[in-house]
């Protein structure tokens, strides 16, 4: 056992190598970069503010704005993609007209750069010659056109559109992987009981996908508690800063008003929220009765 | 779910729904497509041209003529997903056959560590990987850029080639090694030929997500020459203008390879996402 | 023998002097054209070798890669182009050098002064002038002639000429006035144009804020009058950068248009439906305001050296060469660039091929530069204070007196 013991830790080393260098010791680093003053490396300078970076950070209106845009997109954005997602999931674990192109339709949400997702609904929502406004106005909905990333909370709105269309089906395949797990005879016991189809999803599917649809929630919760480039290309964070998120925000304190320090301070907040909303899901995940 | 007749109702209203996913699902990129064949002129109509006519391939041909640096970005691209999936699936794919198939102690801790880094908010790593890249000399390489991308996405993908790896039954492994095989004999010649659609999967799985990330590659490829895909084209708006004709053609080309990849191994793709939830 | 040595010596010392390789980090279309030929000529005339860094022509962009890039004191770029609001933040973060050993009084002289002043920082120049551009207000020609209108030389006339022709058009798609009122620095431009023309100052003769006085109010007011009351401004020029605005003057959907030049390139081209009916004047004044009054403001770029550059003397040619009278008329020429040379816009050759150079230039006679200069660092932090109070007023979300009246406290605050 010791030969495979020492195989396996070399074959580890590589791997362990390079989340090290890339993503826990940059962590390290952003952390004491949080509770430092004027300097961009601790390795260079490293002059001990205490919390004089977060006590800025909590007066300033601007942050906890970014924290209140962050909350609300994910609280938002989250549980409408789970239902859409269970749809989608429960279309796509079916024998369907058109298979290929179903599965083509929620794969390729997911396969689209954020980034550019967001440029192609940028100029649909273009106020003035956007295909919305023009759909719309044609079917004679819209009297005024609508200025779907320009106004106060609208533009909010239209960010969460465009996330829940990008990531419902992510949250669809994370999902079906659960309702494959679902034996076929629990179903066909339920019907000889004469459960209708609303009832046996209430009964059966739901409570059997449960640690399925934590995991998805877990997931998609980080992820929307993190969202950066899709502020950065659809609206800019604006109008105002009405759709800055916590990343758009720290990503600008650091790389435009070149202040690292107060910046890395935004980014432990956003952690700890993180880490906290993590723990939750986890603590109910063990707590769960069917996981 | 079990097969039955369904009914002339049911049915109808399966039909209904694949076709409102399938419509909202592909209206963004048709919009797209159609917007990249228009003459710049239609493009700013109002009312607006639906349909592309003359149908043009101008835009195009625009990219090729002027603005050659787009065609670079997509190229820059390539090579970044390209190294980042070598790199990730030669050191995920030890990593997780160690972590699962061999016995030694702290493993179960490690693959956990392993799902607690991939919750990092990519922007809080960016301050000190700007700052060490600039001192190592690396910024604006693609090495700076590769590196960063296989650090964000192997737990992801350790995770995933993991749960391939324990499907491979564990007697062929001892039956080997009874036969005196060792470890990384066993794995060359047993676990790699089982694990092969698990590590086109991951492959492909982490070549999309490289292809399409943003944070990363805007802070540690900055100058021209060194940008991907996604951030040249989001920062192709000069300083006063927004060419859409020109933007949506090259938006057409960078989505292409991931629309590609996804329509070809969507069976690949799919499984391998699934089985990455599944386990978790 | 010693001779041959020595003439050896000199040769090859010659060569590695002509191998000086410079930097030079300018927008890949801003100037990109005029700098392709450019670079070449400079080449030639100066015998050096010239890598053209091809950064962002978003300003905000290219200025995230300095900052971040002369934080870590790299030596590369040795030149670089800079927007006229930096020098006075470079300058005192020790980013870029002073040029007085290098320029003379004479050879500064030269140049718009009003352009050159953003560049003086505590009696010393930190940048040449390159290129300016401006606002200028566009108006369709075709459509002030039909209702019997001059071009508008007050605010107050051209909301009247919008209102007039908008009703008497009666078509829902055109609209008064448009311009670049997203929360972007050409916002903070804007503003700044309304409050020239109505008399007021960021700064008054004392250096004490005096924008949140009488005179911003009374800008920023008509600004939101324009929008909700009025109702000339399309509420989506909250999200505009110029060339939206651009885009729906040139589709004939825009009477008036307040945007900087680079407009004029495409509203002129042959595929554009109002190129025959298109003109442009200098930004109106209040009523009351002298004739003369200052009221449109200056963007642009100049050339300044990196101070951690190990050629200075060498990087400080190359912007000789760049900004020389003979390089103005190529940019004039090759990009239709406005150039900071006042002695250019009669050049013959100007003259003949681009016209509408001299007249553009005339404009800048009434322009004045933002605040940069003056607030050093805090420039960019005050910038945005400006862009976010001013949209809020703008959005409704207070009133124009309120947003003023925060916006110099936080000013205030921003200050060095």
């Amino acid at each position: 056992m010791r030969r495979t013991h020492r195989a396996g830790v070399l074959l580890l080393l590589p791997a362990v190598a390079v989340v090290l260098a890339i993503l826990v010791l940059p962590v390290l680093q952003t952390l004491l970069l949080s509770v430092a003053r004027n300097t961009t490396s601790v390795l260079q300078a490293f002059d001990f503010a205490g919390l004089a970076n977060y006590e800025r950070l909590f007066m300033t209106p601007r942050f906890r704005t970014a924290i209140a845009n962050t909350l609300v997109f994910a609280g938002v954005t989250v549980p409408l993609e789970l239902v859409f997602g269970i749809v989608l999931a429960l279309l796509l674990n079916r024998n369907l007209p058109g298979r290929w192109l179903v599965r083509m339709a929620i794969l390729l949400p997911w396969a689209l750069p954020t980034a550019l997702n967001a440029l192609m609904w940028r100029w649909m929502f273009n106020t003035e010659f956007g295909l919305f406004n023009a759909l719309l106005q044609g079917a004679g909905l819209i009297e005024q056109r609508i200025n779907w990333i320009g106004g106060i909370p609208i533009a909010m709105a239209s960010m969460m559109a465009v996330s829940v269309w990008k990531t419902s089906s992510f949250v669809a395949l994370l999902l079906l992987a659960g309702l494959q797990a679902i034996p076929r005879e629990v179903y066909e016991a339920a019907e000889v009981d004469g459960a209708n189809a609303w009832s046996r999803f209430w009964t059966i599917t739901l409570p059997l996908l449960r640690p399925a649809i934590l995991v998805a929630l877990l997931l998609r919760t980080m992820d929307a508690l993190r969202a950066f480039e899709l502020p950065f290309n659809l609206t800019d964070g604006g109008p105002l800063t009405s759709t800055e998120t916590l990343s758009l925000y720290a990503y600008r304190v650091i790389f435009q008003y070149v202040n690292f320090n107060l910046g890395a301070a935004a980014m432990v907040v956003q952690f700890a929220i993180i880490m906290v909303v993590a723990l939750l899901y986890i603590v109910t995940l063990r707590r769960d009765p069917y996981a | 779910m079990p097969e039955r007749r369904a009914s002339l109702r049911d049915r109808v209203a399966l039909w209904a729904i694949v076709a409102v996913t399938v419509t909202v699902s592909f209206f963004p990129v048709v919009w797209l497509a159609l917007t990249s064949f228009k003459p710049a002129a239609d493009i700013y109509a109002w009312p607006v041209v639906f349909w592309p006519s003359p149908f043009t391939l101008e835009n195009y041909l625009t990219i090729i003529r002027e603005s050659r640096e787009l065609l670079r970005y997509i190229a820059n691209s390539f090579i970044v997903a390209t190294a980042t999936t070598a790199l990730i699936l030669a050191a995920g794919g030890l990593a997780a056959y160690s972590l699962t198939r061999l016995a030694y102690r702290g493993r179960g801790v490690v693959l956990i560590a392993m799902l607690a880094v991939a919750m990092f908010p990519p922007i809080a790593l960016l301050p000190s990987l700007f700052d060490g890249f600039l001192r190592l000399g690396l910024l604006n390489t693609y090495t700076a850029i590769v590196l960063g991308h296989t650090g964000l996405y192997l737990p992801t993908a350790i995770w995933i080639l993991a749960s391939f790896y324990r499907t491979i039954p564990m007697e062929l492994e001892e039956a080997a090694r009874i036969d005196g095989a060792s470890t990384l004999r066993i794995f060359w010649s047993i676990i790699l030929p089982l694990s092969t659609p698990g590590l086109i999967a991951t492959g492909l799985i982490v070549f999309i997500m490289s292809w399409n990330e943003f944070p990363l590659a805007l802070v540690l490829g900055s100058s021209d020459a060194m940008r991907t895909a996604p951030v040249g084209i989001s920062l192709f708006p000069g300083e006063f203008s927004f060419p859409w004709d020109i933007i949506s053609a090259a938006t057409v080309l960078a989505v292409l390879p991931v629309v590609i990849l996804s329509a070809v191994f969507q069976h690949f793709i799919i499984g391998g996402l699934t089985a990455g939830a599944s386990k978790s | 023998m010693k001779r041959t040595v020595l003439l050896l010596l000199a040769v090859l010392l010659g060569a590695a002097a002509a191998q000086t390789n410079l930097t030079l980090s300018i927008g890949v279309r801003g100037f990109g054209p005029a700098a392709e030929v450019l670079i070449e000529q400079c080449e030639e005339d100066l015998g050096v070798t010239i890598e053209w860094q091809r950064v962002s022509d978003v300003p905000g962009e290219s200025r995230a890669l300095y900052v971040t890039n002369f934080s870590a004191r790299n030596p590369v770029p040795d030149v670089l182009a800079v927007d006229v609001i930096w020098p006075g933040d470079f300058a005192a973060r020790g980013w870029i050098a002073p040029l007085d050993e290098y320029f003379s009084e004479d050879e500064l002289a030269a140049f718009l002064p009003g352009f050159a002043a953003a560049a003086q920082v505590d009696g010393s120049t930190y940048a040449i002038p390159l290129y300016i551009d401006g606002i200028h207000l566009f108006y369709r020609a075709d459509l002030l002639e039909q209702y019997g209108f001059e071009p508008p030389r007050t605010w107050e006339e051209l909301i009247d000429q919008a209102r007039t022709i908008v009703d008497g058009e009666g078509d829902p798609d055109l609209v008064g006035f448009v311009s670049m009122w997203a929360k972007i620095e050409g916002l903070f431009m804007n503003y700044l144009a309304f409050l020239y023309g109505a008399g007021g100052s960021f700064f008054d003769a004392d250096g004490e804020l005096a924008f949140d006085g009488p005179e911003g109010v009374k800008a920023l007011q008509t600004m939101v009058d324009m929008l909700y009351q009025e109702r000339i401004v399309p509420e989506s020029v909250l999200t505009f950068r110029p060339d939206d605005a651009r885009i729906l003057f040139q589709q004939g959907r825009a009477v008036f248009m307040m945007v900087q030049d680079f407009v004029l390139d495409p509203l002129t081209a042959a595929d554009s439906p109002v190129r025959d009916s298109v003109a442009f004047t200098r930004v109106p004044v209040f009523e009351g305001a002298p004739a003369d009054a200052p009221s449109t403001v200056s963007g642009g770029f100049l050339l300044a050296v990196n101070a951690h550059s190990r050629h200075p003397e060498e990087a400080a040619d190359l912007i000789r060469c760049f900004t020389s009278y003979d390089a103005q008329v190529t940019a004039t020429l090759v990009q239709g660039k406005v150039p900071v040379r006042p002695s250019v816009y009669d050049d013959p050759r100007v003259q003949s091929e681009r016209p509408v150079v001299a007249e553009l230039g005339a404009n800048f006679n009434y322009a004045l530069t933002r605040p940069s200069a003056q607030t050093g660092t805090a420039y960019p932090e005050i910038s945005e204070i400006m862009q976010t109070e001013i949209s809020a007023a703008l959005l409704r979300q207070k009133t124009p007196e309120a947003a003023l009246r925060d916006a110099a406290t936080q000013v205030r605050f921003a200050l060095p």
